[in-house]
């Protein structure tokens, strides 16, 4: 089909889906506008601020609350340029970002489980049961054609067992509950 | 009327009740209507619709220029909508049941044939990927400037035109 002839039928094709709108449908939103809107906030400039630098809210969040410690410091009596500051910031960020860690390892492993399950394999995720910080449970396995299995285990490493072995792994797992 | 429309955005930035109410009456057809061609089905339009309307309320604090509240609209509403596509991935588009095919028996064959075509077009552009189809609802079918419905999509106007050609190529492809 030829440009004009397409831009046509589309500007065509926006009148014949104009359907009528629902009459109630502005009353049910009206009854839902809350009482007070909040207007913007001076207060939260910072943090907006930070926000629209595209960089995610944890990390505003740690920026902050850094900067925060930076000052307390810099009002005490404390050593501010010494270890310190130093270890309360790593200690901060290690914090922050541990729980975060562990999400992202298992939500890339139950990626791998729902690819696996598409391409209709065996597979198991146990990630929802399975305590991310134990690095020798199993997070997922699938049935390999010879008979062996593939698994994930908490250290993200991925290694072909066998059934005993698999069997060994899970029972360890079931153990340590 | 741009000036109705500046004042309707600095007293929703003002917190006011009563131009909540304005921005809802002024909108939500537009609104409506845009989520609807971007593919969801009546029920989902309107529930989206309305979630648009919260995400602004909740939001207004975020609306900095007083020029870009049809666009600021538009740009929380296709937001709202990727968000739902994404939660229900395995989740058809739905057609809209509004083109209406005259009886085969009494319309002329060109007619039939012209109808086809307007739903051929509706069914390529349900398939696009989510950006060209918000690219060509914005342009085509809500009739926002190139510049507006940049702004609406959140991409620069030469990054709109360059989405809105390759949209147009595939559907020169897909539509004879």
């Amino acid at each position: 089909m030829k440009e004009e002839k397409l831009i046509k039928r589309l500007n065509e094709l926006a009148e014949q889906t104009a359907e009528p709108v629902r009459p109630g449908l502005a009353e049910d939103i009206k009854h839902h506008i809350p009482r007070q809107i909040s207007p913007h906030r001076r207060g939260m400039d910072t943090i907006n601020i930070i926000i629209d630098l595209r960089i995610n809210k944890l990390a505003a969040a740690a920026i902050i609350i850094m900067a925060l410690i930076l000052l307390a410091n810099f009002f005490s009596s404390r050593d501010s340029s010494g270890a310190g500051l130093l270890q309360d910031s790593k200690m901060l960020v290690s914090y922050l970002l541990r729980d975060r860690a562990d999400g992202a390892n298992l939500s890339a492993v139950k990626s791998r489980y729902e690819h696996l399950i598409q391409k209709s394999e065996q597979a198991v995720y146990y990630g929802d049961k399975a305590d991310p910080q134990d690095r020798s449970a199993v997070l997922l396995q699938w049935k390999l054609p010879d008979g062996n299995y593939r698994v994930i285990t908490g250290d993200l490493q991925e290694k072909t067992v066998s059934a005993d072995e698999l069997i060994e792994l899970l029972s360890r797992m079931l153990q340590e509950k | 009327m741009q000036d109705r429309q500046d004042s309707l955005a600095a007293r929703l930035m003002a917190g006011e009740h009563g131009a909540a109410a304005e921005l809802v009456d002024k909108y939500y057809e537009q609104i409506y209507l845009f989520i609807r061609r971007l593919g969801h089905d009546c029920q989902i339009s309107e529930d989206l619709t309305q979630e648009t309307f919260f995400q602004a309320w909740h939001h207004i604090g975020q609306l900095r220029d007083d020029k870009a509240l049809n666009a600021w609209l538009y740009r929380i509403a296709g937001n709202v909508s990727r968000h739902y596509w994404r939660k229900h991935m395995g989740s058809k588009a739905a057609s809209i049941e509004k083109i209406d095919v005259p009886d085969r028996s009494k319309a002329q064959h060109d007619k039939i044939e012209y109808y086809e075509q307007l739903g051929h077009l509706k069914n390529a552009i349900e398939r696009l990927p989510w950006k060209l189809r918000q690219t060509v609802v914005l342009h085509y079918l809500q009739h926002l400037s190139i510049t507006k419905a940049a702004e609406a999509a959140g991409v620069r106007e030469g990054t709109f035109k360059s989405r809105l050609n390759r949209a147009l190529r595939i559907l020169r492809k897909q539509v004879i």
